[in-house]
């Protein structure tokens, strides 16, 4: 299995020993895991384990603190950078709770966001009709209807509309490393469906995606190369598509029976 | 008393005309009125010494000015120009139901009819309504015949020149189940001095789409309000845009008159440099079952004061009233400041009352939210400031309008500094 592999060389994300903490509070204690290029891992446990915290940390948001260790995103270090510098570095997350935003239209935010991206990579940013044209195709993609990029940020949108939405920025920033936090929370299965087809399209050779979820129905649809176990801060069991399903049927409780310190040395 | 005042009393003393019931009446509640100072409570904040010292003539005001061109806005104009109505604006053909007379040509019964209706809706507290009823010289009267719906809007512009007053007066009527669009502009930076005051009533079941747009900047003072009387099933639907001169306030007074009526009420202002901006916002429940939404907004920077009183009186019998009123400030400087001042009377016992002030912070989670997707920090700062306004323009029924305005807000808000 890749993950046994200590080079860094071709990891897409390699996270080593990572401690954070959330208002003083320890939330992850020395989180190991890493990513190779075109690769799906899912990251399940139970609540409180730091599922979202991993996340968050790693995308930067303000209140949540480092304490030590590291995380290479195709060899750059990006817990040093700004939230904004680690998305143009090719990290994205889409959020359990995208944020509404009243005021500031979604096209201006996707335009603004892929401009950054660009510019980042050193390419021209879009003239308003090319990108409204790139947008429009996008949304057709995740069918949502046109009259999104006029409204709002997620303003009035239901759930399944704000997961949609989430699911074209990633369409549109086209990252390196996709973290879907708890995106199957709140959907029925229909709109489940519709998001794991647009994930599943963009799966490729040089796109990772970390799927964090509480359930296993998620992986049903997207199908992950490995699943992780995460309890207080450490991923305590890792296995292939197979683990959510035992998971599934045994609940969390049996993980914390087993010698953690042993499979997780797997993982180094 | 300030000597313009003054001068301007003597100027009225002499002046004999139909409305000369009016403004007698007006000149002695005048009189018994003393000059604000900073103890009168609605004039704490705002400072009448730019009044005071005005020196004002009547002022010169190029032919040529005219009113700024709104692309797409089809409108009836009315233009104003230092305070004398531009008849020329007369002979546009107006739509079947819509009348517009300018008093003094009016029949001798309208005149008449007239004098029971003008200055009925506006409260005599306003001191400088007051001013404006004795200085006026004359009132433009629109009415809306019943249940005819006006889709033309009517655009009223004052106009004002350097070392100019002005004083403006507009009736408007709303008979039963009509409706009507009415956008206000006043506009200018030269020293001078405007009043401008509009009444509507809006009758029964009647419908009416309002905007103010208070432009004026620089020396232009300018003090004038809009008032409106609401009859049973009634609905207003009003904007208004706030930028700040040396003294910039605006009082709106909502009352209402029957019950099952609705007004919804937005507000924004951006004030910089020395600007002052002040609104007085009051709503009279004195009947049951109505409902008021009002949101006001600023953005203040730099050395500008913007001044907000919201007064949402409901009277003993006005049982199942709905009021919200709100109003959030974003101080883009140390320097800026804000006076706001929610007040909220309740008599009656089953009401629904909400209202809220408060120096905006900016949404953290949103700013996480668009530096997550590489957007920079500054970047992110401007677009959820701006956002913070634009959410009231978005709110604009009319398009044309709101795509107006928006570019202008945009460019005001470019140069506007945050320095906190």
């Amino acid at each position: 299995m890749s993950n046994t592999t200590s080079s860094t060389e071709n990891s897409m994300l390699k996270i080593t020993d990572l401690h954070a903490s959330v208002e003083e509070k320890n939330i992850l204690k020395g989180l190991n895991l890493d990513v190779k290029p075109g690769e799906v891992h899912a990251i399940m446990g139970p609540n409180g384990a730091g599922k979202s915290t991993t996340g968050y940390v790693l995308s930067g948001r303000e209140g949540y603190t480092v304490e030590q260790g590291s995380a290479l995103l195709d060899g750059v270090e990006i817990l040093d950078l700004e939230a904004e510098d680690r998305a143009r570095a090719g990290l994205f997350l889409a959020f359990q709770y995208p944020v509404e935003i009243p005021g500031v239209s979604n096209l201006e935010f996707l335009k603004s966001s892929v401009d950054a991206q660009r510019e980042a990579r050193g390419e021209e940013a879009y003239t308003s009709a090319e990108f409204l044209k790139v947008a429009k195709e996008a949304c057709k993609q995740v069918n949502l209807p046109l009259a999104f990029l006029k409204r709002g940020v997620n303003e009035g949108f239901s759930g399944g509309e704000k997961k949609r939405n989430e699911l074209m920025q990633m369409i549109l920033l086209k990252p390196k490393l996709c973290i879907l936090d708890e995106t199957d929370s709140g959907l029925d299965i229909d709109a489940m469906q519709v998001v794991a087809n647009g994930v599943n399209s963009q799966r490729s050779p040089d796109r990772s995606f970390i799927i964090v979820t509480h359930y296993q129905r998620l992986l049903d649809y997207i199908k992950p190369d490995f699943v992780h176990v995460l309890s207080d801060g450490k991923i305590v069991k890792s296995g292939d598509a197979s683990l959510a399903k035992e998971l599934e049927a045994e609940g969390y409780s049996w993980i914390h029976n087993e010698p953690a310190d042993e499979l997780e040395g797997d993982l180094l | 008393m300030s000597l313009w005042l003054e001068k301007a009393i003597a100027r009225a003393n002499s002046t004999s005309d139909w409305l000369s019931p009016i403004r007698e009446a007006s000149l002695t509640a005048l009189k018994e009125t003393s000059w604000p100072t900073r103890k009168t409570e609605a004039w704490k904040y705002t400072s009448l010494k730019s009044v005071e010292r005005a020196s004002l003539s009547t002022g010169d005001l190029s032919e040529q000015e005219t009113p700024e061109e709104i692309a797409g806005f089809e409108s009836l104009n009315l233009i104003f120009r230092n305070g004398k109505f531009d008849t020329e604006g007369m002979q546009q053909a107006l739509p079947e139901g819509l009348s517009i007379t300018y008093l003094s040509s009016a029949s001798d019964a309208l005149k008449q009819a007239s004098l029971n209706e003008v200055s009925q809706i506006k409260p005599e507290r306003h001191l400088f309504g007051l001013v404006n009823d004795v200085l006026v010289e004359d009132v433009i009267r629109i009415e809306v015949a019943e249940s005819v719906s006006i889709s033309q809007p009517i655009r009223i512009t004052s106009l004002i020149g350097l070392n100019s007053e002005s004083h403006t007066r507009v009736y408007v009527k709303l008979n039963k189940a009509s409706s009507l669009t009415v956008s206000e502009h006043y506009q200018g930076n030269a020293e001078s001095l405007n009043t401008g005051f509009v009444e509507y009533e809006i009758c029964a079941e009647a419908k009416l789409e309002h905007y103010r747009f208070a432009l004026q900047t620089d020396k232009a003072i300018s003090i004038g309000g809009c008032h409106f009387k609401l009859g049973e099933r009634a609905d207003l639907n009003s904007t208004l845009v706030g930028f700040g001169s040396d003294l910039s306030r605006v009082d709106t007074d909502i009352i209402y008159d029957g019950e099952f009526a609705n007004a919804k009420l937005n507000a924004f202002y951006l004030l910089d440099g020395k600007e002052l901006f002040d609104l007085h916002a009051t709503v009279e429940h004195a009947v049951p079952n109505c409902t008021t939404l009002e949101n006001v907004r600023g953005i203040v920077a730099d050395h500008a004061k913007a001044v907000f009183n919201g007064r949402i009186h409901i009277h003993r019998d006005a049982q199942k009233t709905l009021a919200e009123l709100n109003n959030r400030n974003l101080l883009l400087s140390d320097k800026a400041e804000i006076n706001t001042k929610p007040e909220l009377e309740i008599y009656a016992d089953d009401v629904r009352c909400a209202h809220g002030a408060t120096v905006a912070e900016i949404d953290k989670h949103a700013l996480y939210y668009l530096e997550s997707r590489g957007i920079s920090r500054s970047k992110a700062q401007v677009m959820l400031n701006f956002g913070f306004i634009n959410e009231l323009i978005d709110q604009m029924p009319n398009q044309v309008l709101a795509e107006w305005i928006r570019p202008q807000i945009r460019d005001r808000f470019a140069k506007m500094e945050v320095t906190r």
